[in-house]
């Protein structure tokens, strides 16, 4: 009983503290996408975004105990996938299909 | 002197057949790394069955016809990306490439668009034969089926997989067009 309320004490701190963190870290990310001297250090930053955006969307379905944000993380997930994809097909090749 | 004319003739040849044979082989593979193509064979499938899943709960649930849709053409966008053009309506759908260098598959795309609007149009007009509503939606549940239980049969599902046909159609004829330019 001890073992498991100091667990259900702690757990929400814990997870509160790491969406501040996701928070903080989003907007910091910000600033190299706007100041990123190449176009690959911004891309990299939205990447970076957009994980945690997908890990804000986790922690939130956690906290509020909701499953229907896990899809969102998940979509958020697949789009930011083929995004960084096509990107990094665009700076390297300049033509995204062929 | 000529038979070396004859031989280097027909070594020519070969070598030519060789170079647009490696060349045929190339163009799906060109410029992507195996990384790439294994993490996009792994991927698509996934896509695809997560888009079908939205889909299905599209009614009662976050999800529905739309974002099916917009997950499936990214399955189709990935696959266009990495394997190019040629790959997916020579080698899976087994179209030849139209004349004039457009895409063959797009006109199978416009007919997908067609049929969803006509889908979607016409669950709407359904409810008018009985004397309801345009766009009244029903629910039948099913008892005791097998290895399901119940199961939610809604007029709703009608709706959203004529969407989900329309902007899949929409989305890969725009793709379709625009990528073969």
């Amino acid at each position: 009983m001890t073992e498991a309320s100091a667990l259900g004490g702690v757990l929400p701190l814990v997870l509160q503290g790491a969406l501040v963190l996701s928070a903080v870290l989003t907007l910091a990310v910000g600033y190299r996408v706007i100041t990123g001297p190449t176009t690959p250090d911004r891309v990299v930053a939205l990447d970076v975004i957009g994980t945690n955006v997908v890990a804000i969307a986790a922690l939130y379905a956690m906290i509020r105990g909701l499953g229907l944000f896990l899809d969102v993380a998940l979509v958020l997930a697949i789009i930011g996938f083929i995004s960084t994809v096509t990107v990094a097909r665009y700076v390297t090749e300049g033509d995204i299909i062929e | 002197m000529s038979d070396d004319a004859v031989a280097g003739d027909r070594s020519a040849a070969a070598d030519r057949e060789a170079a647009t044979e490696r060349a045929v082989r190339e163009s799906y593979d060109r410029h992507t790394t195996v990384i790439a193509r294994t993490v996009v064979r792994v991927v698509v499938p996934i896509i695809l069955v997560t888009a079908v899943g939205l889909l299905l709960q599209g009614h009662n649930r976050p999800g529905g016809g739309f974002i099916g849709a917009v997950l499936t053409a990214t399955a189709f966008v990935l696959v266009y990306v990495i394997f190019g053009m040629e790959y997916l309506q020579d080698d899976f759908l087994g179209l030849r490439a139209a004349d004039g260098g457009s895409h063959a598959a797009v006109e199978y795309y416009r007919w997908l668009f067609a049929a969803g609007l006509a889908l979607a149009a016409g669950s709407g007009m359904a409810p008018l034969i009985a004397g309801l509503p345009f766009l009244t939606q029903a629910v039948l549940f099913l008892h005791h089926i097998p290895l399901y239980g119940e199961f939610e049969l809604a007029s709703a599902f009608a709706f959203d997989l004529g969407v989900y046909l329309t902007v899949v159609g929409g989305l890969l004829t725009v793709l379709g067009e625009v990528g073969s330019e």
